[in-house]
């Protein structure tokens, strides 16, 4: 027994030495203070692939555009970037090592809401700040009891705010009062789309009159969808990713549902037009952003130039954290990690999404108003910017 | 390598060797196979975390609340299936796992799908490494016991364990409930590492990657489960570029593990100084001795 | 009441997805006594291989069709050949075939994903008016109907060639004793041969017309996990069962959907089938499972 704990500690020093051995030897770029290093994490692999590959391009994009300008405060600025595989023990790790090891100044990303949640306790611990990009679940940056997480911040808007949106704008711009909705109940996105375009939607006097769950990885919706049918909605909201909606769109469609559809920032995607592009004509989308916005032209030419793919969602939100921090070094005068958290609340910005000053109190973009746009024949029409109290 | 990195990776080595353990007992040493591991590690988790955060239940306590709320779960579930054939069994845990994950994801309490936030971040390496060391101990002793062996000789044969008076049933039982306990103390550590947990972070991936580090180990050894748990936690970190093709490299080894080596990296035998002695010896005398054939 | 015809048709549908798969883990397991999870990555090789015959070799959907069962057949053959053999001529216990198999699937999801084909998920070309037909108030979708169609006939051809030639003979001999249809005669490899092509070439359809129903991703092996509760629920082994208990099981899940809760549809399924092997341990049509060890 005894020997069976002694080979168990020996096992363990030996690869604690050999780590700290390989890692004594193989750090040589220890104290470099003219380079500013900026993290990056997000899903390289995985479902969410799509996105965190093009946040972290838009992001390398943007610092190899600073760094020919002369970089920020005279130095040069380095990414790192790392794969969470959507998983958020993964991203407690790649945090620990960004700060730990490669020493950056803030960390950008993750695009999910679970993994920004996880890495919240170990930025307390470090004192390094992050801005989240697409993580939509406002216990991001606020603790259960309403206090602020000082080093958790987000450039989105989030889950209340879109889904009262989506109520709002269904409710009193299209006059649509009964609302069906089914949501992934596997989801957190999901989830929380519901739980407030629910409460919003029946505190305005609409009635919700179906309420259906599916479970992530399922491709037949027609179940919920032939008893959404019989429920007779005038709209229905599908608050989950591209794949699930082209599929439940489609398969609505051939139930002979006719309601309109409306959704939010997971839709938007080429993927959803060639596969449903008939069954989501006229649907809503409350978007982050104008996709068609001449202001956002210049960025989305640069990557798809440089990468030869289109521009998602994210790497519009990423470009505007990456403005934010920017600003905020700048404005910090140094790349000092607690200094830079103190300048991002005092900071505003004018970025793709709107313009973005991070609330004190919450660590929320302020006063960020929805972009509402319509699917018109394979393409995002704008309708209007909209917002809600 | 910073320390502060490493040990996080240690934690998290620790927490995944804590459930494997459990595992080698169930699948190593008894020989029924899991799908479901990933929900004893959830019940464990969320009864942990639901303690400390609304109950104000301290630590300690509150992951073992964990542990016997995963083992009670266990032993349920093995009351109902154990009778049943392997693949039947088989399918009942993984059903079992995802039946947790989908009503974990429908309580509200618990926070549904959007998870379980703030949770104190309690678990530290020293606890860590104290629960393994527990864990090893207390799993040593049930193998080397009466029990243990009774064990092993249903995996080898289990009408003839029958036909001499063991209680088959009795004893998957207790294997099951054993390595439930041990997923669900897993569990607990695994939310007060990470401060936050989803119902999400326990799918039914994590409860086959807990079982291939289980084959990796060896089947039917405890120091195969810990050399494998360290190594497979740190082989990624590491080879962190390499990820895509990490679960391709999984697959393809335990095909080869299964068709060349089926004992697995330790191959049913335990790590000693004894072992590396003899091993030692046999290099000097260079007899070319053919290798012991270890049967599992 | 037309809500509830609707339904059925949703169950019916859901289910004929499933038997499809199911049959192909039965075959296998009335042989070799274990399941074979693989069978999903197969299903979804098959699915590819039909995607990319439509989209960059532009054959007409028929030949796909039988190049997508072709391709998936040599997979599990080949299959096969590298991971099960070495295993059967080695009388392995029934704990590492379950495990190479797992192994397996790990290794045809990932592949997929790692090489350029990638993750995201891919549509079909559209091969079919995707209009349903409308029963009245009950709409009923064409690729469902031909999928149906489909599936009943290779159903139909698998079971004549069971019971009415030799091979099958040999299967059915096979099925009920490994070594005693050795001594009278019966190549049990050449058995196993079939048995893998003709599961693989039901993969093949099966993910063929999974993907004209729905998409292609390297992950459809997943749903081959209820196709395999499907065939525990109909009896392992028994392909009658394991198309009756698919069918049962859409049906079910349709059911739980439309009138008690879609959010805990999957509990309450697996709920019964607990329930059912609680009552009856081997399924609904199993054959009686006295361990071969």
């Amino acid at each position: 027994m005894r020997r069976k704990v002694l080979s168990l500690i020996s096992v363990l020093l030996i690869f604690t030495l050999m780590l700290t051995g390989c890692g004594g030897s193989g750090s040589t770029s220890g104290a470099s203070s003219d380079v500013i290093k900026i993290g990056w994490i997000g899903s390289l692999t995985g479902d969410q692939a799509v996105w965190g590959t093009c946040e972290s391009n838009t992001i390398k994009m943007l610092i190899e555009q600073v760094n020919a300008d002369g970089g920020i405060l005279g130095k040069q600025v380095e990414g790192i970037y790392y794969d969470t595989k959507g998983d958020a023990a993964e991203a407690v790790n790649a945090v620990k090592r960004l700060i730990s090891q490669d020493k950056v100044v803030a960390i950008l990303g993750p695009n999910a809401s679970g993994q920004a949640l996880a890495i919240s306790s170990v930025l307390d611990q470090y004192k390094v700040s992050d801005i989240a990009t697409v993580a939509t679940n406002p216990k991001v940056t606020v603790n259960e009891d309403g206090s602020v997480k000082k080093y958790n911040f987000r450039v989105c808007f989030i889950d209340p705010y879109q889904g009262a949106v989506a109520a709002g704008y269904a409710y009193d711009k299209l006059g649509l009062k009964n609302a069906a909705i089914l949501y992934d109940v596997a989801s957190d996105y999901s989830q929380g789309f519901t739980e407030f375009f629910e409460k919003t939607f029946t505190e305005k006097g609409g009635k919700i009159v179906a309420k259906e769950g599916f479970k992530e990885g399922d491709v037949d919706f027609r179940p919920q969808l032939s008893k959404i049918k019989e429920a007779n909605p005038d709209v229905i909201l599908m608050p989950y990713y591209y794949k699930e909606v082209a599929l439940s769109a489609n398969q609505a469609r051939d139930l002979g549902i006719e309601a309109t559809l409306i959704g939010g920032d997971g839709w938007p995607s080429d993927q959803l037009m060639t596969m449903a592009k008939d069954a989501i004509e006229g649907s809503y989308v409350v978007n982050h952003l104008d996709f068609n916005d001449p202001d956002v032209k210049p960025l989305q030419d640069a990557y798809k130039a440089k990468y030869d793919l289109p521009m998602e969602l994210n790497g519009y939100m990423a470009h505007d954290a990456f403005l934010l921090l920017e600003a905020a070094i700048k404005d910090a005068n140094s790349a000092d990690p607690e200094k830079i958290t103190e300048s991002l609340t005092k900071v505003s910005v004018e970025g793709v999404t709107g313009t973005i000053k991070i609330s004190p109190d919450t660590h929320n973009p302020d006063g960020k108003e929805a972009a509402i746009v319509r699917i018109e024949s394979g393409d995002y029409i704008f309708q209007e910017k909209y917002g809600v109290k | 390598m910073s320390w502060i990195y490493i040990s996080g990776i240690l934690i998290l080595s620790g927490i995944n060797l804590l459930t494997v353990l459990g595992l080698s007992l169930l699948t190593g040493f008894t020989g029924l196979f899991s799908f479901g591991h990933a929900g004893f590690m959830a019940i464990g988790a969320y009864i942990a975390a639901t303690a400390t955060v609304k109950m104000g239940i301290s630590f300690i306590p509150a992951l073992l609340a964990g542990g016997c709320g995963a083992m009670i779960a266990g032993l349920l579930i093995g009351k109902l299936t154990l009778n049943l054939k392997g693949d039947y069994f088989c399918i009942a845990t993984l059903g079992f796992g995802e039946a947790i994950r989908l009503i974990l994801d429908n309580i509200k309490y618990f926070g549904g799908a959007r998870g379980l936030p703030n949770i104190y971040p309690h678990t530290n390496l020293t606890v860590v490494i104290i629960i393994d060391i527990i864990a090893i101990v207390v799993l040593v002793f049930i193998i080397k016991s009466r029990h243990g062996r009774n064990m092993v000789a249903i995996r080898e044969e289990e009408m003839a364990s029958q036909v001499i008076g063991i209680d088959v049933f009795k004893y998957k039982l207790m294997s099951l409930a054993i390595s439930a306990l041990y997923a669900g103390i897993a569990g607990g550590l695994l939310a007060h590492y990470l401060g936050y947990i989803q119902p999400i972070m326990f799918k039914m991936v994590k409860s086959t990657e807990l079982t291939i580090i289980v084959i990796f180990g060896g089947l039917g050894s405890v120091s195969g489960s810990v050399v494998g748990a360290l190594l497979l936690t740190f082989l990624p970190e590491i080879l962190r570029s390499f990820y895509e093709w990490r679960l391709v490299v999984y697959g393809a080894a335990v095909i080869l593990i299964m068709i060349t080596r089926p004992q697995g990296l330790m191959g049913g035998k335990e790590f000693s100084f004894k072992g590396i002695a003899r091993i030692f010896r046999k290099f000097k005398n260079k007899s070319k001795n053919k290798k012991e054939g270890v049967k599992l | 009441m037309s809500y509830l015809l609707q339904q059925i048709i949703n169950g019916l549908s859901i289910g004929s997805v499933y038997a499809l798969m199911a049959v192909g883990y039965s075959l296998v397991y009335s042989i070799l006594n274990f399941s074979n999870f693989a069978h999903g990555g197969v299903i979804m090789i098959g699915a590819y291989i039909g995607y990319f015959c439509l989209t960059m070799l532009k054959v007409p959907f028929y030949i796909a069709f039988i190049l997508s069962a072709l391709g998936a057949g040599l997979l599990a053959v080949s299959m096969e050949k590298v991971v099960y053999r070495p295993l059967r001529k080695r009388n392995a216990p029934f704990l590492y075939f379950i495990i190479s198999a797992m192994g397996a699937s790990i290794f045809l999801e990932n592949i997929v994903i790692a090489s350029p084909i990638g993750p995201t998920f891919r549509t079909y070309p559209p091969i079919f008016s995707t209009e349903p037909i409308m029963l009245g108030p009950v709409a009923l979708g064409r690729i469902d109907l031909l999928m149906f169609i489909i599936s009943a006939i290779s159903l139909i051809a698998l079971i004549y060639i069971i019971e009415k030639t030799k091979i099958g003979l040999s299967i059915r001999a096979t099925s009920y004793s490994v070594k005693g249809s050795t001594l009278m005669g019966v190549n049990v490899d050449q058995v196993i041969f079939i048995i893998f092509i003709m599961g693989g070439i039901l993969a093949g359809i099966a993910g063929m017309l999974f993907g004209m129903k729905y998409t292609v991703y390297p992950q459809i092996g997943n749903i081959t996990t209820k196709s395999f509760i499907a065939a525990v629920f109909g009896g392992l082994g028994s392909l009658p069962g394991a198309v009756f208990g698919s069918i049962l099981l859409g049906i079910i899940e349709t059911m739980t959907s439309g009138y008690l809760s879609s959010q805990y549809r999957d509990l309450i399924a697996f709920a019964l089938l607990i329930f059912v092997l609680v009552v009856k341990p081997t399924g609904l049509m199993g054959k009686s499972t006295e361990d071969k060890a």
